[in-house]
């Protein structure tokens, strides 16, 4: 059976799109495994209900693997599980009332659970994280300078690394790299050639759009809620 | 012109002056300090008054941020449990002797220095633990210094003297799938870049006794590495005096920095 993962991110509290994507994941081919990247909560909505399913799974779904996001980051930070440190990047971006708002949309007993989850996950030669190896809030696009794309993956030691802050669907290939290094010291000197492996920072979507890998032959795709229905016969069902 | 630049002075008096005049012979006026003035010898304070004294341009230190914080320095930087307790020691001896004068001076020191193209800071222009090795990944070591925004970076930390050329690179960029976007191949051409790590003046790691700095002609964009023996013999004498760990003297005296580094293999870093 083929292996695939489903990767989604960004809910916020959106527990609707979570049941419609797990009902598409149930029509879908493959042995599935379902990532979720974090953002599973934010200002907008009360977020209860979707991370009651999240904690307690119903009957027939499909068991999330969860990290936290951003937006989990925040809530932490200002419910006082970072220290000193309170949602400051919200605050300065979208001021007081949002601190306010995504404080009241989560129960405070869900903090516990939310303060459990992983940074991010390393699977075979993978790594999925909400937004890089860097900083949670680090935004990966194709407009990234490569280099630093290089630098996000090489942190953690992975030839893929699944991104979801920019909230994009993207599949970007990094191939043929090489870099001439002459270095002098008091041993003299030294001239080498370095090349890189192919490497791959995948975008994985948000909300109603989430992306499934297939781990075997290195192919994604970009779905949106309800595209495996009308799919099937590209292969998803 | 040509201009120095010094770092890693780690509270060798005699170190640093024999560096000083050795500069000073060469008719170079213009020196910069990659910081690190304090931890592990016996003199923070003649050392910290030395630089103040020559108006030296300097930056912040990851020994200079701990003692002012009252932190440790990142425990990845010690090879061992043992080597981590002697740092510990040194940390708490030049907390007790440097004075609250001295402790100002190296916090209002700025974390990195901005001239022209060229960037100077102790560790990377990400943190001031961070150790640029010779051998580190090249592609992530371009990345330090294109991130910066400058064409050379000189660095310190390691003590480890060297220069390291970074060119001829390219890479090809494919996006292979993008919900907006057709299918697209670009191959684009890697800056050409220099890292110049100054090695210590107080604290060397090369393999050797001496102490070493580099100056930088940027004329003939050329830089050379310098080696200067001093009088160790007055150093590792302070060190005794002072009680600080005996080890100190004999890896100055005997050129091993990591004297210790294999007795306890499974050591990890507490932070």
């Amino acid at each position: 059976m083929i292996e695939r993962w489903a990767l989604l991110s960004g809910l916020m509290g959106d527990l609707e799109t979570y049941e419609l994507i797990q009902k598409d994941l149930k029509n879908t081919h493959g042995d599935i495994t379902l990532f979720v990247l974090g953002d599973v909560v934010g200002p907008d909505k009360n977020c209860d209900a979707l991370l009651k399913r999240l904690v307690n799974p119903h009957r027939g779904d499909l068991k999330p693997h969860c990290i936290y996001g951003w937006w989990e980051e925040q809530l932490l930070a200002e419910s006082g599980y970072r220290g000193e440190r309170k949602a400051d990047a919200l605050r300065l971006n979208k001021g007081d009332d949002a601190v306010n708002a995504l404080m009241n949309a989560v129960d405070p007993y869900y903090l516990g659970w939310i303060s459990s989850l992983q940074f991010g996950f390393v699977e075979l030669d993978c790594g999925l994280i909400h937004g890089s190896s860097k900083d949670v809030g680090d935004i990966l696009t194709i407009q990234t300078p490569p280099l630093t794309l290089l630098d996000r993956i090489t942190r953690l030691n992975v030839n893929r690394l699944f991104t979801a802050r920019s909230k994009l669907q993207f599949h970007l290939e990094l191939t043929d790299a090489v870099v001439d290094s002459k270095v002098k010291d008091l041993n003299g000197k030294r001239n080498q050639e370095h090349t890189l492996p192919k490497r791959a920072v995948i975008g994985i979507g948000a909300g109603a759009n989430y992306t499934l890998y297939d781990v075997g032959s290195d192919q994604t795709h970009f779905l949106t809620v309800g595209d495996v229905t009308k799919s099937r016969g590209r292969g998803f069902a | 012109m040509k201009h120095a630049v010094i770092s890693c002075l780690h509270a060798n008096l005699s170190a640093v002056e024999a560096v000083l005049g050795d500069i000073d012979r060469q008719g170079i006026e213009t020196i910069t300090c990659l910081g690190d003035l304090v931890g592990y010898g016996p003199q923070p304070n003649e050392v910290v008054e030395l630089i103040r004294d020559r108006k030296i341009e300097t930056c912040q230190g990851c020994w200079d941020e701990d003692i002012i914080e009252g932190l440790d320095a990142c425990d990845c930087s010690y090879p061992s449990q043992l080597a981590e307790r002697r740092g510990h020691m040194a940390h708490q001896w030049t907390t007790e002797n440097l004075t609250d004068e001295n402790k100002e001076f190296l916090a209002s020191l700025p974390t990195s220095i901005r001239r022209g193209r060229s960037l100077f800071v102790h560790g990377s222009p990400n943190s001031q633990h961070e150790y640029l090795l010779p051998d580190m990944d090249a592609f992530a070591a371009l990345e330090r210094v294109e991130m910066s925004g400058a064409d050379t970076l000189f660095c310190g930390h390691t003590h480890l003297p060297y220069v390291r050329e970074l060119g001829n690179g390219s890479i090809r960029v494919n996006i292979k799938n993008a919900s907006d976007r057709e299918r697209e191949e670009i191959k684009m051409t890697l800056p050409i870049r220099r890292i110049v790590n100054a090695g210590s003046v107080g604290e060397p790691r090369h393999g050797g006794v001496n102490a070493t700095y580099v100056i930088h002609d940027d004329i003939k964009n050329d830089v050379e590495i310098r080696e200067v023996a001093y009088d160790i013999d007055r150093t590792c004498e302070a060190i005794i005096e002072a009680g600080l760990p005996h080890v100190f003297a004999w890896r100055l005296s005997n050129g091993f920095e990591f004297a210790e580094l294999a007795e306890d293999a499974s050591h990890v870093c507490e932070r």
